[in-house]
Parts: structure tokens; C-alpha cells; sequence
């Protein structure tokens, strides 16, 4: 029997809302399954320009993100790992993290969005689909009402 | 976050940085001020340009040692604000980012004369706009600039290069072009060399560049030789393209002619490049004011945050967005400020200036610093740039003077300047110009936002007094002082705790016992102390509102109060080493009065600090209904260990109210005693007064009250319903009960909606051995 894709899982969280949702939805998959949960947010880099905002501020407001998840998934008798991600593409920097911490699968939660708001912002969800040669899951935001496509 | 993390986060090399601070400073300077620089200095104003590159070259040189001493976002408004305190905190702070967004409207205005009169003689519908036309494209990019960064589209490191690298080819082609040409030079000097030093603050503007490579210290890659090189080398490049397009322009064109240009250096490519060079000069100018105002409006909002972090600044203004992971806040308050600045046709020569005085002020005050820093030399300072020691301290002293004397020259006009006000004729040796009125208003801005907002919030206390006597200050003597400690959480409980440890510290000693007030703000073990502390602004505010009500509850209650607002890991562990650097002689504590959790008694902080505190330690859990601490006082007036200490906490409550009353109650089984004949009323009433003598309180007036019943604990509990306060003493001896108190006193603590009074004393510790241990080996 191949070992469960959720022994040590991968969590990319983008904001509280989407903490909330994904640990919601998380949660008895870890619980049965007993793993690591790692939850990453990815700071991202102009690359050699400017940042919008600056690192530091980018890592603080990655904690608050984290603290959700840690309360999210505070009754699961799971071990819960944060990391700050640094990267210029989202989804590339999710996928190398994914090795190098040694994930058995990215999970996620869809974040919805408009095709505009992709456009200028990037589509993760579809990068992360395409490109990941790591298990993905992606489990249905059951907060329901947060996409909007 | 950990080394190799820190290292991830930084992907600004030497170019990168390099070029960030290029960009910014020959961005809108280059194409826009040699129109303003000539028309006040003609050719000498080469000069200014040369003086301002200096005073900038020594303020790198004291920011570089700061930036690698302390790389955190802010710059010069951090370093200040560490150093000289929230005073010169929030002058810095709102002068960097009133300089940043009058600059950016600088920008954008000078983006609109390169955009509609420039491009409108290659573009058919740009031209003929006029004044107004110029505003409008202003607004329009200012406007899209904002959104750009509000919504986080992406930018690259790559694009930022090529745009910067284009703009120094097209500025070597123009001077080595022009110095072919032979550009005649007319009259050097003609306005005197005051009206030269004036200018110098005129073009400042385009030296404050090379502070947003200071404001992104945090994300440049090996900072201690890529930061001061890149701020040096985009201090030095600009001043001398500015000083030899300055000759080129004054030696092409007339005076008058360049001071009536909208775009000067495109119409004097136009003499020596023909239409295609000009049309190129046009089209960098259009990218480099973008690109200068894009830097300004992120630097701005970098700013914000630093405030915020260091609560100079409300941090709401800091919150980055959900989706969009941006400062929008900041961005947007940036943008509109921006927007206001243009369309109120403040004139772009103030612009300039209005942005320069800031910086000059900001840069007097990073001198300042500097020394300061090095002569308190405080335990985060560790620059890994240092200005040589044979610059210092000249850098410093001549780099701040410098800057006084451009601020002052540029402010004031050498002309007497007569006030009256009503019947005073005052006469002023100097008439304040434009400029040194608006940057004088504005550093009163930061003034009295510090007296109004800063002052009360701020975080940072100024380094000067050490820098003045670096010796470490004397422990304050800690004499023999009766000591409670009082850990507070919750301002609804805090009144009733002090006030019944202020009762107990006034029954030991009149003048000179003392209470601590104690709050921990606890933070996860991910984050750093220091990281979380700046952080968590509701917490720390709370913090502070606790302990600022627990001082005027002292002043109330006529009693001394320290107040110690600490982070940590852990609040029990806190505590007791609060308790231990105190030599506390008791600890009073607030319960909900719900135990039974899984993993603790009553409390997480509670059952350490209950448990191994080797003073007396109380519980109170505060009632829903009577008085609290006071009114009629009931005492379990049982035979275990700590039945006294509950009776002196009852009798010290008693003495500190007005009116209050106190019952020993003893309860009895009915059965007859198998010793003696003695009734069960009358054994109660020899317990009652055994204790009333062990507690030291036999001559004071007290009730007594026996109780005949089977079940103890429930009389026990009916009995404590009519009275207002209930002090029960420790029942548990051994060390290895669950229950901390012992079961009784909890029972009732949890069930009984009085106040009730949990005690024990020091004299049997309830450590365990493997505790006692422990602690043995933590001392």
C-alpha cells in the first residue's frame, strides 16, 4: 500500500481567509492520517526591483496567517511546521519547497478570483496544477461562498 | 527567522541596489531641474549640483553605517527614531514621508511637461494641452502609479535595470554629444554665490534617492559591502552627469531659454542630436519620472510601516492586503496625498524644495545619530561599514553643519521682514521664503503629533542620555520592603486585586510595602521576542492601558506600585521570576474559578505559580455578587496547614475597608466526640479560637459562627452564600494530589458566586521534589 499522501503535506496559505478555509477543510484528512502539516506563505520578490511591501512586514503579516492556521488545526493531534517562502513565481516556489521539505503533497483550497484579478495578479491555482510534479490536492473550500467564479 | 531564511528573503545585489538608487536619482532631477537650477544660477549652478553631491556623499557615508549596523525597513526614520527617541522620531518619520510624496508630485509633474509639450511635437493630439493638460497627465499617472502598487502587478528586477541602464546610455551620448558641440559658456555667475548656495537646496531633491536603498537595507544581499558601495556609487555618478549636463545646458542654450524650457534637456539634445536625440531624451524622461515617483511612493509606504511598527503610527494604516499582499493602506494615503499636492498647483520648484528641506533635516538629525549610536553603543548596533576612523568624526559634524547651512540658506531671504501684529511692529533681520514656511510647518506636523499621538504610544526611548554617560545606572536598592506581587490580564479585575493586595501590603508595613503589577504578553515560540513585541500593537497597547489604570489605582489607594510589563514565552515562568528578582513576600492572583482542564488544575499560569512561588500565594476568584475582598468576610475556620494565612488575608481585608465585618465558621460532624463530652458546637468554637490565635488575630472583634451537619462540604457551601467574600486556606499536604489548593477550597471556588479567598502561605512549599530540583538547577 503506497504511504498516505498526507503524511507530510505542504499547505500554501495566501491570507487568514484562506488559512481558515484550508485548515477547516484540512483537518480530518490530517486526523486519520496522522502527519506533518507545514504551513508555507510565500513572500514575494520584485527580483531585483523594489518589493510593494517591505520583508519584514510581509513576515509579520505571514505570522497572523500562521496563528490562524495553528488555532485551525489546534485540536488535530498533528504536528504543525510554518515557513516563510521567498520567491519572485508563487507557484515555482511552492513546488521547490515542496522537495526540498520533503512533501508527500501540496494541499489547497481554490482562492476563486476574477479572470481580471488573475490576470494582473497571477493565477496560482492553475500554475501549482500545471507545473507541481508532487501530488496536489485540492480540497473544496467548504466555507462555500468564497469563490466567485 | 533563521540565517539561511534571511538570506532567501535578500535578492537585491550590487546592481539591483545600484541601480534602485539610480533610478531614483537621476529619474525627474536630470530632465526637469536644469531649467530651475539655470534660470536661478546660470552656468554656476554646476556648483550646486557639485555642493549637494557632497553633502549627500556624507550623508551615505553616515547612513551606510547605520543601514549595516541596524538593516531594517524605514532607514533614516529608524535610526533616529532608535537613537534620539520619538520626539526626533516623529519629526524624521513624517518629514521622510512628506519629502517622499511632494517629491513624487515633483515627479509627476515633470512626467506631464515631458509627456504633452514634449511628445506633443511628435504627436499630434498631445500638443496644445497647456498648463492644464500638464496636471491632468500628472494626476492621470500619479493615479495609475497608485493602483499599480495597491494591486501588486508585478514588476521585474529586469525591467528596472534596462529602464535604468537605457537612461544612463542616453545621458553619456548626450554629454559626450554636447562636449563635441563645444558649448560656450556665457557669464559663470551671474546672481552671487548666495543665490548658488540657495540652489543647492533647489536640486537636494534629486539626492534623496539613495535613502530608498537605506529603506530596503533588509533586502539587499550581502549588505555590509553591497550597501555602502551602492549608495556611494549612486551618490557619485549622478552628481557628476548633473554637474556636466548642467555645463552642456548652460553652454547650448541662453539662460532665458532654458529657464522658459518645460524640457530643457530635450530641447538642448535638439541643438547637437537633431529631433531623433530629443525625441529619445523625451521618451527617457517620461521612464525616469515614472520610475523615480513608482521608488518614492514604495519608500513612502515603507515608511508608514516603520512608524507603525515602532507605534509612532497607528499600525491599521499597515495592514497588508488579503488578496493582494500590499501595503494598501499606506499606498493609498501616499497616492491621494500625492494626487492633492499636484492638483493644488503647489509649482514644481517648491515641490522640489519642500521634498529637499525634509531630507536635509532628516540627514542633520542621521549625523546626529551617528554619534550618538556610537557613543551608546548599544548591543544591536553592529555596523559591519564603519566611517574610517580618520572621516570620523568629521563626516558626521561637517556632514550635519552642511546640511543646517542649506536648510537655512534656502529657507530664508536676506531681506528685513517687517511683522506687525496689531500694535508690535516686529522687524526680522531675514523674510522666511515658501519653502522654509511649509518645511517649518511640517516639522511642527511631527512635533505636535508626538506631544498629541506619539508621545503615549511610542516604543523607543532615546539612547542620548547613554551616549551622555554611558555607565550602566545603579540597581535600584532593593531594601526589605513587604513586596506583593500581582500579576494583571484583565482590566475588569484589575481594581478589586490591587486593591485586596494593597490591603495586605498596608497590614504589614504603613510606608514602605509596595505592589507589583505584573503583565506578560506571551508569545509563540515561532516568532522572535523583540519581533512579536512590535508586532502585536492591540496587545502591547493593552499592556500599557493595564498598567497605566494600575497606577492610578495605586494613587487611590495610597499605596507604592511598580508596574512590570514583560514579554515571554511563558507567563508562569515570568512570573515566578518576577517573584524571585522581587523577593516577593506574597503573590495574589485572579481565577475564573473553572479547573479541570486536561492538561492543568487551574490554569496554565496558575497552578506553576500557585505551585512553586516560595512566597505566600493567593487565589481570588472575584464574585459575580457582593463585595469583593470586603463587606462580610467569612474565614473556613478548618484545622489544615494554611487555615491561618487565610485567616490574616481575611483580617488584612477587614482592616483596609470601611466596613466590614469578619465570621470564623467551623463546621462539625454531629457525632459525639469520643474523648470528652463536649458538644460539637463547643469543639467548633475551640478550633475557632486555636486559629484566631495562630493567625495573630485573637484581639480582633470577630464573629463566630459553628455549623452541626453530616455533610461538610455542602454546609460548607450553603453557609458561604450569605456572605460577600469567602477565604478558605490550602488543604492539600503532599505533592502529588492533582489539586493545587486541595479539593475543598477549589470546590468552593468553582460553585460558591462569592468572592472566595484562596491562601496558603510559604512555610510548606508544595513543591515537589523533582520540582525543587529542578529549580535548584534553574538558580
Amino acid at each position: 500500500m503506497p504511504e498516505s499522501l498526507f503524511r507530510r503535506v505542504i499547505v500554501p496559505v495566501s491570507n487568514t481567509d484562506d488559512a481558515e478555509a484550508t485548515t477547516d477543510a484540512l483537518a480530518p484528512y490530517v486526523t486519520s492520517a496522522g502527519g506533518v502539516v507545514i504551513a508555507a506563505h510565500v513572500i514575494e520578490k520584485a527580483g531585483g526591483a523594489l518589493d510593494k511591501a517591505s520583508v519584514e512586514q510581509r513576515e509579520r503579516s505571514a505570522d497572523e496567517i500562521f496563528e490562524v492556521v495553528a488555532d485551525g488545526l489546534a485540536n488535530v493531534d498533528i504536528e504543525v511546521e510554518t515557513e516563510y517562502l521567498y520567491g519572485t513565481d508563487v507557484a515555482e516556489t511552492i513546488i521547490d519547497a515542496a522537495h526540498d521539505l520533503d512533501a508527500s503533497a501540496i494541499v489547497f483550497t481554490p482562492r476563486g478570483g476574477s479572470r481580471w484579478l488573475k490576470l494582473l495578479t497571477g493565477d496560482v491555482t492553475t500554475d501549482l496544477v500545471n507545473e507541481s510534479d508532487i501530488p496536489v490536492i485540492v480540497l473544496p473550500d467548504t466555507h462555500g461562498g468564497e469563490t466567485d467564479e | 527567522m533563521s540565517g539561511s531564511d534571511q538570506e532567501l528573503a535578500r535578492d537585491l545585489g550590487f546592481l539591483e541596489a545600484y541601480t534602485i538608487g539610480l533610478g531614483t536619482m537621476i529619474g525627474a532631477g536630470i530632465f526637469v531641474l536644469p531649467s530651475i537650477a539655470a534660470e536661478q544660477a546660470g552656468p554656476a549652478s554646476m556648483v550646486s549640483f557639485f555642493v549637494g553631491g557632497i553633502v549627500s556623499l556624507l550623508a551615505a557615508l553616515s547612513l551606510s553605517e547605520l543601514a549595516t549596523g541596524m538593516p531594517k525597513a524605514g532607514g533614516s526614520y529608524y535610526y533616529v527614531n532608535r537613537a534620539l527617541g520619538p520626539f526626533f522620531g516623529s519629526i524624521v518619520g513624517w518629514g521622510m514621508w512628506s519629502g517622499l510624496t511632494f517629491a513624487s508630485a515633483f515627479y509627476m509633474i515633470g512626467f506631464g511637461q515631458y509627456l504633452l509639450p514634449g511628445l506633443g511635437q511628435y504627436v499630434g493630439f498631445l500638443a496644445g494641452w497647456g498648463e492644464l493638460g500638464i496636471t491632468v497627465a500628472a494626476l492621470v499617472m500619479a493615479a495609475l502609479l497608485t493602483g499599480v502598487n495597491y494591486y501588486g502587478v508585478k514588476e521585474t528586477g529586469s525591467l528596472q535595470n534596462v529602464i535604468v541602464l537605457t537612461l544612463v546610455g542616453l545621458i553619456v551620448a548626450f554629454l559626450s554629444l554636447g562636449f563635441i558641440s563645444g558649448p560656450t559658456i556665457g557669464e559663470f555667475n551671474p546672481n552671487g554665490w548666495p543665490t548658488v548656495a540657495a540652489t543647492v537646496g533647489t536640486v537636494y531633491v534629486t539626492f534623496i534617492g539613495f535613502e530608498v536603498i537605506a529603506t530596503s537595507a533588509e533586502e539587499i544581499k550581502n549588505p555590509s559591502r553591497n550597501l555602502p558601495l551602492a549608495m556611494i556609487a549612486s551618490v557619485v555618478t549622478p552628481t557628476l552627469m548633473y554637474v556636466g549636463v548642467m555645463f552642456i545646458s548652460t553652454g547650448t542654450l541662453s539662460i532665458e531659454t532654458l529657464a522658459n524650457s518645460d524640457i530643457p534637456v530635450a530641447d538642448v539634445a535638439t541643438e547637437f542630436m537633431g529631433p531623433i536625440g530629443a525625441l529619445a531624451m523625451i521618451v527617457g524622461a517620461v521612464l525616469a519620472t515614472v520610475s523615480s515617483a513608482n521608488a518614492s511612493i514604495l519608500s513612502a509606504a515603507r515608511v508608514n510601516f516603520a512608524m507603525g511598527r515602532d507605534r509612532i503610527l497607528v499600525n491599521w494604516l499597515n495592514e497588508v492586503h488579503e488578496r493582494f499582499r500590499t501595503p494598501y493602506r499606506a499606498i493609498t494615503a501616499t497616492g491621494i496625498i500625492t494626487l492633492v499636492l499636484i492638483a493644488i498647483g503647489v509649482g514644481i520648484g517648491t515641490l522640489a524644495e519642500v521634498a529637499s528641506f525634509m531630507y536635509l533635516v532628516t540627514y542633520a538629525l542621521v549625523h546626529v545619530t551617528v554619534v550618538v549610536l556610537r557613543r551608546a553603543d548599544p548591543e544591536a548596533y553592529d555596523p559591519a561599514f564603519q566611517i574610517p576612523s580618520i572621516l570620523y568624526p568629521i563626516v558626521p559634524v561637517v556632514g550635519m553643519l552642511a546640511c543646517l547651512a542649506v536648510l537655512f540658506q534656502m529657507s530664508v531671504e536676506f531681506v528685513p521682514f517687517a511683522l506687525s501684529l496689531g500694535p508690535v511692529e516686529l522687524t526680522l533681520p531675514v523674510t522666511p521664503t515658501p519653502v522654509g514656511a511649509i518645511g517649518t510647518v511640517l516639522v511642527a506636523f511631527g512635533i505636535g503629533w508626538y506631544y498629541l499621538y506619539a508621545r503615549d504610544r511610542a516604543l523607543s526611548e532615546s539612547l542620548v542620555g547613554e551616549a551622555i554617560a554611558p555607565e550602566p545606572t545603579a540597581v535600584a536598592n532593593s531594601g526589605d520592603h513587604y513586596r506583593v506581587v500581582v500579576p494583571v490580564a484583565n482590566p475588569e479585575t484589575e481594581q478589586d486585586l490591587l486593591r485586596m493586595a494593597a490591603a495586605s501590603a498596608h497590614a504589614h508595613e504603613d510606608e514602605n510595602a509596595e505592589v507589583i503589577a505584573v503583565n506578560v504578553i506571551e508569545v509563540p515560540r515561532q516568532t522572535s521576542l523583540s519581533q512579536d513585541l512590535e508586532f502585536e500593537e492591540e496587545r502591547v497597547e493593552r499592556q500599557q492601558k493595564l498598567l497605566n489604570s494600575a497606577r492610578d489605582i495605586a494613587a487611590d489607594l495610597d499605596i507604592g506600585l511598580q508596574t512590570r510589563a514583560i514579554v515571554g514565552r511563558d507567563a508562569g515562568s515570568v512570573i515566578l521570576d518576577v517573584i524571585e528578582e522581587e523577593n516577593a513576600d506574597h503573590v495574589l492572583l485572579g481565577w475564573q474559578g473553572t479547573r479541570s482542564r486536561r492538561e492543568h488544575v487551574l490554569g496554565s499560569t496558575i497552578d506553576p505559580v500557585v505551585g512553586r512561588a516560595s512566597c505566600d500565594a493567593t487565589l481570588v476568584k472575584l464574585g459575580a455578587e457582593g463585595e469583593r475582598g470586603a463587606g462580610d468576610i467569612m474565614v473556613l475556620a478548618g484545622e489544615g496547614p494554611h487555615a491561618p494565612v487565610a485567616a490574616r488575608r481575611a483580617s488584612e481585608f477587614v482592616a483596609a475597608a470601611d466596613d466590614a465585618s469578619l465570621t470564623l465558621l467551623n463546621v462539625q460532624s454531629p457525632e459525639a466526640d469520643s474523648e470528652g463530652g463536649s458538644s460539637p458546637t463547643e469543639r467548633g468554637e475551640a478550633v475557632i479560637e486555636e486559629l484566631a490565635e495562630r493567625a495573630g488575630i485573637q484581639d480582633m472583634s470577630y464573629e463566630t459562627e459553628v455549623r452541626v451537619a453530616e455533610d461538610t462540604e455542602q454546609t460548607i457551601l450553603d453557609a458561604a452564600a450569605g456572605y460577600d467574600t469567602v477565604c478558605v486556606g490550602a488543604t492539600r499536604s503532599g505533592a502529588i494530589s492533582q489539586a493545587v489548593f486541595g479539593s475543598l477550597p477549589e470546590t468552593v471556588g468553582e460553585e460558591v458566586d462569592r468572592t472566595v479567598v484562596m491562601a496558603r502561605g510559604p512555610e510548606e512549599s508544595a513543591m515537589s521534589v523533582r520540582e525543587a530540583l529542578l529549580r535548584r538547577l534553574e538558580v
